[in-house]
């Protein structure tokens, strides 16, 4: 049983890893706006299209 | 100043110090500092200080004299003030200063201090007002529920010179009113950064700090969810240990590791909670963290007595899940009050986020509006609404800028012409030079007067608040009793109960119900184009009583029509080239219904004669009179019992005759009224049979009153015509038991809008409409107001409804805790959930939805 000795400490530590990943994605700001990427599709991206165009020409 | 007061007197002065530098001797140029500096460079600290101002004197010695004075200046300031008996000006300052002093850092003073200066402050600095006084609007950090607003509210009444605080909890904002001369900005965010919140000045993105406290909350969440979801398989692993045998050295490591994972979680993420709990402690004041606070000390020392001893149960699971769903839920409740502030912030809705704007190499860039500035050019398409207010640089088109005045007819506009964001281009793209943006545009200023209804304080939100404020101290004092209760039962379990208690009566939801309740149907009916300036109103609508409608204007399109009654249309275009040059409603009425009915009139007419009742003319040679059957007679005209049936006819109908004689034969009968709005008639029906009584007040003549009454259904009792506007405001004001309502032009009926216990305004521009009424339908049909009034019951219903919710949730939920039927991890669940319900019954309820 004292592989509880090993696995636990690793256990909270593969934890504190990925809290420490969310933490860094949040600080990111990953989650600061969860309602306007749901509708961002709905923009019309026409005026990337007319950029490209304008860079072609 | 000073150094120019000082003259030989000082001299002749007995209390001066004796070793003063003569003035003959000193330049007058020359400051006190410098003469001390180049005199006695290493004595400066054993200068004495001046007793007025507290500058250095030229005195050095080791007994000052009481008082010193710098110059002569500070003396006559200081006899002066112990003239007026003022003297405690002194030990106030000093107490002051020492206040000052006892700042925790050295860099906070700077930091509170660049609130008094506009660079820092941008968009928050303070405003001048008419009245002296200066407001200011900033964010606050650390607002939880409607408590955070009392507290703030009431600091600002104990604070001289702080006139006002109005907490927006929707966007965390406040807006105070100070007197420059008494206050100021730094000492306020002095004193809140004392009571726990930290104010910041408003960004152009007022998301900003919406984003920090976001990240904030979701940061501890994470933590406290690393830690529970530990915590809880370790308490798994005991359990499982306690039923199949585990070696005690496990045991022991197990405990400690989910010990110190619950120590993490109550000291990490939850100290949110021991903060808000401090603050309150600190001004005395209930406080919803409280008793959180206090459940999670007890289960703290109990859990750490017990990990100790190596007896009993450790709490930890439970305290670090507990931790984790409050924080859960007071995310939601940040989100969710974040989004009905959103549903206010009508801006978003109605003018669109983004803009083409027009770069000098003439390609258009889709941008956010908020980075648009004045004199920027913007193309806007047909069928789009305009983003911002500005003056069309290119292109005519037609708008259709219903919202701002209530028109619905829609408006040519021409290069040159001033347009306003909110309207809607209607027929071709026009590039437009950009003034105004976001709330300094004409539509924003209007939505910041209905937004301000968010913070107005309505009786039942007064009654929640009251209520919220004896809750905390209630379920502290029952907390304390159960804990006494089960103390025979042994300490652990006692302790257990006690926090359970603490947790699970979180009065959070009944703080939460009537705010968010308000907030999301004005935001609901302002997307259905009903503006609402205060909160109060909709709660007054909802009960039943009286409704008194202006006729012209409102219950009629406040434009006559005349229609043929009887006779050839041809006529009409000839009485229309004849009146084409008179300005008379009648003669503008009649060539409307010319155009209307396809007729051209001849352009060879000629006025002859215009008298009282009439006029005479000459249309390609023929003789032509348009009039009243007087002023036919008059003209040796004789009308057949024909014109004088149609004629009669025409007044059963309370049309205004008007006959037509074509050489000298009288031909035609035009019947002139000002028509019925649509759906006039289905809405008075609707209301009655909600119950309401509805009436008319109107200057028009009492007949056609009584006739229009009659026509859509009104009782004629209550269809008063010929009224003067003071006669309306009298009719208002009259002491009634029932809430008294009035509708009508926001123009010419302003002074009974503003009387009446509910005033909607119909038509008129939104910002004049708004002062005068509470009320503005921007939509312009009379359905509206059957859909605000429907609305309005159904607001007060929900409130009511989520108010039964979260007190009997509360009651139970006490009940059950102190009964000791309740865990503290079942209350943890527990209590979100009740703001979750609450959440839940307001987005669902049926306000302002299309039927």
């Amino acid at each position: 049983m004292s592989v509880l000795y090993i696995a636990l400490p690793i256990a909270i530590f593969l934890g504190a890893a990925g809290m420490v990943a969310c933490i860094r994605c949040i600080r990111s700001g990953q989650y600061d706006d969860m309602d306007t990427p749901a509708v961002r599709m709905l923009i019309d991206d026409k005026p990337s299209v007319e950029k490209k165009q304008t860079k072609d020409k | 100043m000073n150094k120019r007061l000082r003259d030989s007197s000082d001299l002749a002065n007995p209390q001066q110090p004796q070793n003063m530098v003569p003035d003959s001797a000193t330049p007058d140029k020359s400051a006190p500092e410098s003469k001390s500096d180049s005199r006695t460079p290493s004595k400066v600290s054993r200068e004495a200080p001046c007793t007025h101002c507290d500058l250095p004197t030229p005195y050095v010695g080791e007994n000052p004299p009481h008082p010193l004075f710098c110059c002569n200046g500070c003396r006559g300031a200081y006899e002066l003030i112990q003239g007026w008996g003022l003297d405690s000006y002194y030990d106030l300052r000093d107490q002051a200063n020492g206040e000052r002093n006892r700042m925790p850092e050295a860099t906070d003073k700077g930091r509170f201090d660049s609130f008094d200066d506009p660079e820092f402050l941008g968009l928050s600095t303070p405003k001048q007002q008419s009245d002296g006084l200066q407001s200011a609007q900033l964010a606050v950090h650390g607002l939880h529920c409607a408590a955070c607003a009392w507290l703030i509210e009431n600091a600002a009444q104990q604070t001289e010179g702080w006139n006002t605080a109005r907490v927006h909890l929707g966007d965390h904002t406040l807006r105070v009113m100070f007197d420059p001369a008494t206050c100021s900005l730094s000492g306020i965010a002095r004193l809140l950064h004392r009571l726990g919140y930290e104010l910041a000045p408003i960004t152009k993105q007022p998301d900003a700090h919406f984003r920090k406290e976001n990240r904030r909350l979701l940061t501890q969440i994470a933590i406290a969810g690393f830690c529970a979801a530990n915590a809880m398989w370790i308490a798994v692993a005991l359990y499982a240990g306690d039923a199949s045998g585990v070696a005690a050295e496990h045991r022991l490591l197990l405990r400690l590791m989910g010990t110190g994972l619950g120590l993490i979680a109550v000291a990490v993420p939850g100290r949110t909670f021991f903060r808000g709990a401090f603050a309150a402690l600190r001004t005395w004041t209930p406080h919803m963290d409280l008793p959180v606070a206090l459940g999670l000390s007890v289960g703290t020392v109990t859990g750490t007595v017990n990990a100790i001893s190596g007896r009993g149960d450790v709490y930890f699971d439970s305290l670090a899940v507990l931790v984790f769903f409050l924080l859960v839920g007071r995310w939601i409740q940040f989100h969710q009050q974040h989004r009905a502030a959103k549903a206010v912030d009508l801006l978003l809705r109605i003018t669109p986020a983004h803009a083409n704007r027009i770069a000098a190499d003439n390609t258009t860039d889709w941008v956010l509006v908020d980075t648009l500035r004045p004199d920027d050019q913007i193309r806007v398409a047909a069928g789009e609404s305009l983003p911002a207010d500005g003056i069309i640089a290119a292109g005519n088109t037609t708008l259709d800028r219903s919202l701002l005045t209530g028109e619905s007819q829609p408006v040519a506009a021409q290069t040159g012409d001033e347009v306003s964001a909110g309207t809607l281009n209607l027929s071709r793209s026009i590039d437009v030079t950009v003034r105004a943006v976001g709330s300094e545009s004409r539509i924003g200023r209007v939505m910041q007067s209905v937004e301000s209804a968010m913070a107005e304080r309505t009786p039942i939100v007064q009654l929640a608040d009251a209520i919220g404020g004896w809750f905390v101290v209630i379920v502290t004092l029952l907390a304390i009793a159960a804990l006494v209760i089960w103390s025979g039962e042994g300490w652990g379990l006692a302790a257990g109960h006690a926090t359970a208690l603490l947790i699970v009566a979180c009065p959070c939801a009944l703080a939460l119900a009537t705010p968010l309740a308000i907030a999301v149907s004005l935001g609901r009916a302002a997307k259905r184009k009903i503006l609402i300036r205060d909160g109060a109103s909709l709660q007054l609508l909802a009960s039943k009583g009286i409704l008194w409608f202006d006729k012209t204007g409102t219950l009629t399109e406040g434009r006559s029509r005349a229609q043929v009654l009887y006779g050839p249309e041809t006529a009409l275009s000839d009485a229309a080239a004849v009146e084409r040059d008179c300005s008379h409603p009648i003669a503008s009425a009649i060539e409307r219904e010319c155009l209307l009915q396809g007729l051209t009139p001849p352009d060879d007419a000629e006025l002859l004669v215009v008298e009282t009742g009439g006029v005479q003319g000459v249309c390609e040679g023929r003789q032509i009179v348009v009039g009243n059957i007087p002023f036919l007679t008059s003209k040796g005209i004789v009308c057949s019992a024909e014109i004088l049936a149609a004629v009669d006819a025409s007044l059963q109908i309370a049309a205004t005759p008007i006959v037509i004689a074509v050489d000298g034969v009288a031909t035609t009968v035009l019947g002139l009224s000002d028509p019925l709005r649509q759906q006039a008639a289905e809405t008075v029906a609707t209301l009655q049979r909600r119950g309401w009584q509805v009436g008319i007040l109107s200057g028009d003549h009492p007949a056609i009153v009584a006739a229009v009454a009659q026509q859509i259904g009104i009782p004629l009792e209550l269809a008063h015509g010929g009224l003067l506007p003071a006669d309306k405001l009298e009719r208002v004001r009259q002491p009634q038991s029932m809430i008294t309502v009035m509708i009508g032009d926001g123009a010419n009926d302003a002074a009974a809008l503003a009387a009446a216990d509910v005033g909607i305004a119909v038509r008129g521009g939104a910002e004049v409409s708004l002062q005068a009424a509470p009320i503005f339908i921007a939509s312009g049909r009379l359905t509206s107001i059957v859909e605000l009034i429907r609305g309005s019951s159904a607001t007060s219903k929900l409130i009511r409804t989520t108010f039964a919710v979260s007190l009997s949730y509360n009651l139970f939920a006490v009940g059950f805790a102190l009964a000791g039927w309740i865990s503290p991890l079942l209350a943890a669940v527990l209590m979100p959930l009740s703001s979750i319900s609450v959440l839940s019954l307001t987005l669902a309820w049926p306000t302002f939805r299309s039927p």
